[in-house]
């Protein structure tokens, strides 16, 4: 790989002319800001000039025992866990089972399904976030789904008492089985609901004629509705970001996964299965030990982007209702940019994002050393 | 050497991308939204601006809600404050480090004598404004609750105008058959409810002098008059006026929802009737202006049972225009000269005529607003006095954790006795 | 018979899976197109219907108002020139790491490598506070000389070229390590009758190594393209001039909780996303490469 040397000084000269620009770009933006980070995490830096500014001077570990006391760093830590989780365990088994599909043919227009699957993977996570919380919104698609849902179950339900009942024939029991299947929030309104819903109902002019105009008014008074209020919610209020995070780039590792598939010698699997073997053992014997290593570089991209969501959460929810679906970089970003600065407190939650990920890959390669390429 | 050759190419890249304008540049933090009508022709004044300036590089950055907050915070902190900025005249969010360590000019300093006199008394009052000083020349003066009142949607149901609260409770099961909410308060935001009603209902049952009380240390959050009134928001949604699913409404879902008939009310501040009229880019209006004069009424929160004072309403000095304290010279001149177009006649005339608000400026007349700004300023003059918008008259510290409570009352997440105890730990503190 | 019903029952299974997945990649993105044209009194009603008028306006008020051609014109500006660099940084010093024998290559190249597991995420804020302290550095240097005001000078802070190189920046652990794998399978004789030739390093790197790396160039591409496009993060905190925001700034802005207007904001996703969507299915073998080809690393 060495070059004939013509001259020490040449080939020195040309090397760090070759590397020095993207040497310095790279000191520029990964690793003066570490640098800088640690200073600062140990500081009481409160912005302005850093040199002839107010002076400021290294406090030491102050800010790690403030963060480690925090409720909220623990919260956004935790909710950062899930996402990891979800997507180790959830978009790598997923595309991996996916691309199998595909490669072994099990599916047809595997190509097609490919190409389409992959396209949420290279849209701007902004405008996909905004898309989701549309949808997930209090007033938003999913809500009307469900809603439909409820009315359509509530119609039967009332369909039913009218019948059971002989038409329109308003007695304190067929109250009573309305009540049964009213949503009991709508019902709670009332002081004495059976009392107070029959008379709203005697006085309300509706006839065995108009029983449509009944039918209607009952479902807006009292069809059972959806509302997401478990988005406001520890734990359950990220499961939307958690089905986003999924949906979004389940995709990539398809491909990912699929294009080192093709690179298994077709032969074994051939033999293997006219030897009898299920696919399901081809699955496990060929095929995930070939892709071992592809696997464990597959969880290292994830756990390294996972820890560091920030723009899809940014665009859905912004770390709210009430902190509820705080991750890292958020929580860094808003003791940095929003409100009075806390730099130092900022700067020790990037540290503490970084030390994350490296210990979450020293364990995944780890696991893959002991574990993995039993057959490489 | 080449490699000489490309440092110095890569300098003079540099230098060329960063510097090199003989020109005064002028950083503006404005806030506007950009889905509302009048955004066009806004942006049109701005560029007839830069046009008559060529010698002003002007930089505007504009931004909305709770990210312009969240970016003046920043620029605060990096001791980055924008030349000329768009500002609250109260310590609201990002506005209040404006005012306690003022980096802004007092504007009376400033601005000539005889381009100050155009604007009226209201506006150029100095107490008006946590500074004392007039750290910005408040555009309009705000009322921050104002009920939106589909009269039109209540008549075809054979239902009236509510005067008391007793008689708005009576509209919930009524509206409820049809599938109508009674009153929304979109408040995901959280700001809302606290600006747009709560300060109102505060103002009604202890009024202002309460606020100062407690400020000064003669009364407390926690007092039973207080609690009260946060009893009674409790009591909105209890009796169903306010749906609970308001809580997790975003603000900008508020004007859609009440245009499309599925509430018959929306409080709201006065700011919001440009959500509705006519939007230029598009030619639509949320409601179209026929609409507007025949179905559409502003009102006044109906009476509240115990209030002290009548027909009052929250209100404050509006927001407007600082420049920056740092400015001399030729900066400070092109940053008069942006500040006067922006008061000037035209401009203002322009944002009447848009619905953005009702300006001080007192020359300002136009016969080209839409019914509903027509409806609001008729609206002004059945109003009672001003009370406090709570945001602009208690500290950060203690309003934020009443715009957390009265979304988690909302809820049902907490009670208005924790709410009043949170903030008046928060007030204690500020003392220390 | 059982063991070709069970096999019958799997094919379905696995057409489930497949088909359940498609449609939810493809019913949000069609439903965000449909809405587009509805009017927010309509959306608020009905979101799952097809509009009863379908209204072309929300397009051309979202284009007028969310100054989509200033947006595009920069992210096109943005991820072009960021590419370029990307490509042409990491192939020079891909050669220098590759073919040029230097005991710095160990410690430099292994930054690098070392590199690719950082996210520029969770550096953002201590990236930020850098390039500004650099900004009033050169700036009270330029002030000094009284050249300008320390405060006007800005080569990081809201500047396109502070943002591209920061973009380069970003991008050249992952670039740096491909080039220079690629590079070392270059055999080295080729290089060598160069040398014979008379043909000095940087006479080798133009006719020789650049042109044949033309491939890798192409994976370096289709893996930047997309991430710079759709970078929010960084230029969320770097550039404050709405002149000089990208297109996920500008949809942020327009969208939202505190925007009113759902047809525009239907209208400006939609916007937002066709010009990624363009590029994936013209170059979709490239990307599909690229993604394969980029994600697996030493």
């Amino acid at each position: 790989m060495v070059l004939p040397l013509r001259g020490k000084v040449e080939s020195a000269r040309a090397y760090w002319a070759f590397i020095t620009p993207a040497f310095l770009l790279y000191l520029l933006v990964f690793a003066f800001p570490i640098v800088l980070s640690v200073i600062l995490s140990l500081s009481n830096y409160n912005g302005g000039k850093m040199f002839g500014g107010e002076p400021w001077t290294i406090v030491g570990f102050q800010q790690f025992q403030k963060l480690f006391v925090d409720p909220n760093f623990w919260l956004a830590l935790k909710n950062n866990i899930y996402i990891v989780l979800i997507s180790v365990f959830g978009q790598i088994p997923l595309g991996f089972l996916l691309a199998y599909l595909i490669y072994r043919k099990i599916v047809r227009w595997g190509e097609g399904w490919q190409a389409i699957l992959y396209v949420p993977a290279i849209i701007s996570v902004i405008v996909l976030g905004i898309m989701w919380k549309m949808i997930f919104a209090s007033n938003g698609l999913l809500a009307d789904m469900m809603n439909s849902i409820h009315h359509t179950t509530f119609l039967a339900g009332l369909n039913h008492i009218l019948q059971v009942s002989g038409g329109f024939n308003i007695t304190d029991d067929f109250v009573r089985q309305l009540i049964a299947i009213s949503d009991p929030h709508a019902v709670g309104a009332f002081e004495n609901p059976v009392n107070d819903l029959k008379d709203l109902i005697v006085s309300g002019g509706y006839t065995a004629q108009n029983l449509d105009v009944f039918r209607t008014d009952m479902l807006n008074l009292l069809s059972p509705k959806w509302t997401p209020e478990f988005m406001s919610q520890q734990d359950v209020a990220m499961i939307p970001i958690l089905f986003v995070t999924l949906w979004c780039w389940t995709g990539m590792y398809l491909i990912l996964f699929h294009a080192n598939m093709q690179k298994i010698d077709n032969q074994i699997i051939e033999a293997a299965r006219i030897d009898g073997a299920s696919e399901m053992q081809v699955l496990r014997n060929v095929v995930v030990p070939n892709l071992s290593g592809v696997i464990a570089n597959a969880a290292i991209l994830c756990i390294a982007g996972s820890l560091n969501t920030f723009a899809l959460i940014w665009a859905m929810t912004e770390g709210g209702p009430m902190n509820v679906t705080q991750v890292l970089a958020i929580y860094m970003y808003q003791k940095a940019f929003i409100g009075a600065p806390d730099f130092p407190l900022a700067n020790a939650i990037s540290l503490a994002i970084v030390a994350f990920s490296f210990i979450l890959i020293g364990i995944t390669l780890i696991i893959e050393k002991r574990f993995g390429g039993r057959d490489q | 050497m080449k490699k000489l050759a490309l440092v110095v190419g890569l300098l003079a890249l540099i230098v060329a991308g960063a510097t090199a304008q003989a020109k005064t540049p002028l950083k503006f933090l404005y806030y506007i939204d950009a889905t509302q009508a009048g955004y066009a022709e806004d942006q049109a004044f701005w560029q007839k601006f830069k046009d008559a300036n060529p010698d002003i590089d002007l930089q505007i950055e504009i931004l909305f809600s709770q990210a312009y907050h969240q970016k003046l915070g920043a620029y605060i902190a990096a001791g980055q404050v924008p030349d000329v900025v768009y500002m609250w005249p109260t310590s609201r969010d990002s506005s209040a480090l404006l005012h306690d360590q003022k980096l802004v000019k007092d504007l009376k300093t400033v601005l000539p004598a005889d381009f100050l006199k155009n604007f009226t008394a209201q506006a150029l009052n100095s107490a008006n404004q946590s500074s004392k000083q007039l750290s910005e020349l408040p555009q309009s003066f705000t009322y921050t609750t104002v009920v939106y009142a589909n009269v039109g949607l209540l008549k075809s149901l054979g239902l009236s105008v509510p005067k008391t609260y007793a008689e708005l409770k009576a509209l919930v099961p009524k509206l409820k058959v049809k599938g109508i909410q009674t009153l929304l308060l979109p408040d995901a935001d959280k700001w809302p409810a606290q600006s747009c009603l709560f300060s109102t209902i505060s103002g009604r049952l202890l009024g202002d002098k309460f606020i100062d009380d407690v400020k000064a240390g003669k009364a407390k959050f926690t007092d039973k008059g207080f609690v009260d009134a946060l009893k009674f928001y409790e009591q909105l949604y209890k009796d169903g006026v306010i749906d609970k699913s308001n809580v997790q409404l975003g603000y900008g879902d508020g004007p859609g929802l009440f245009a499309s008939g599925k509430a018959a009310f929306i409080v709201d501040g006065d700011w919001r009737v440009g959500a509705y009229i006519t939007d230029k880019s598009t030619g639509k209006a949320l409601i179209d202006p026929a609409k507007q004069a025949s179905d559409f009424e502003l009102i006044n929160f109906p009476a509240i049972p115990g209030e002290k004072n009548k027909n009052t309403a929250s209100g404050i000095a509006g927001v407007g225009l600082g420049i920056s304290k740092d400015l001399t010279g030729a900066k400070l001149e092109a940053a008069k000269k942006l500040v006067m177009w922006y008061y000037g006649k035209e401009f203002q005339t322009m944002k009447y005529e848009t619905g953005a608000f009702i300006p001080t400026r007192t020359d300002v007349k136009s016969d080209k607003v839409e019914p509903l700004t027509t409806k609001l300023s008729k609206f002004y003059t059945t109003l009672g006095a001003s009370t406090y918008v709570l945001d602009g008259s208690l500290d950060p510290s203690v309003f934020n954790p009443l715009n957390d409570g009265l979304q988690a009352i909302g809820l049902g997440a907490s009670t208005p006795a924790d709410v009043a105890a949170t903030m008046q730990k928060a007030q204690d503190a500020l003392k220390k | 018979m059982m063991k070709r019903f069970l096999e019958l029952l799997g094919k379905g299974a696995a057409y489930f899976v497949i088909i359940l997945f498609t449609l939810m990649t493809v019913y949000p993105v069609i439903w965000l197109l449909v809405n587009s044209f509805k009017a927010t009194p309509e959306y608020m009603v009905d979101k799952i219907g097809l509009p009863k008028e379908w209204i072309v306006a929300n397009y051309q008020g979202a284009w007028t108002l969310g100054n989509f051609d200033i947006l595009i014109g920069n992210s096109v500006l943005y991820t072009i020139v960021s590419a370029f660099g990307i490509i042409f940084f990491a192939i020079l010093a891909g050669f220098g790491f590759a073919k040029i024998k230097n005991r710095a290559t160990g410690p430099i190249y292994g930054s690098f490598v070392l590199g690719l597991l950082l996210s520029i995420t969770s550096l953002m804020v201590p990236l930020f506070l850098e390039v500004s302290q650099v900004d009033k550095l050169i700036g009270s240097l330029f002030a000094s000389l009284g050249w300008m005001k320390a405060e006007d000078f800005h080569l990081f802070y809201n500047t396109r070229i502070g943002m591209i190189l920061i973009y380069i920046g970003s991008g050249l652990p992952m670039a740096v390590y491909l080039c220079t794998e690629y590079i070392k399978s270059i055999p080295d004789s080729l290089i060598e009758a160069a040398r014979i030739d008379g043909a000095g390093y940087f006479q080798i790197f133009w006719r020789i190594i650049f042109p044949m790396s033309v491939p890798i160039a192409t994976t370096v591409a289709v893996i930047n393209v997309p991430n710079i496009w759709n970078e929010f993060a960084l230029i969320n905190i770097i550039v404050s001039d709405t002149a000089l925001k990208s297109l996920p700034l500008g949809i942020l802005r327009f969208s939202g909780s505190m925007s009113t207007d759902y047809g525009k904001q239907f209208a400006a996703l939609v916007i937002g996303m066709m010009p990624m969507l363009l590029f994936y299915f013209a170059f979709q073998k490239q990307i599909t490469k690229g993604v394969s080809g980029g994600a697996v690393k030493g």
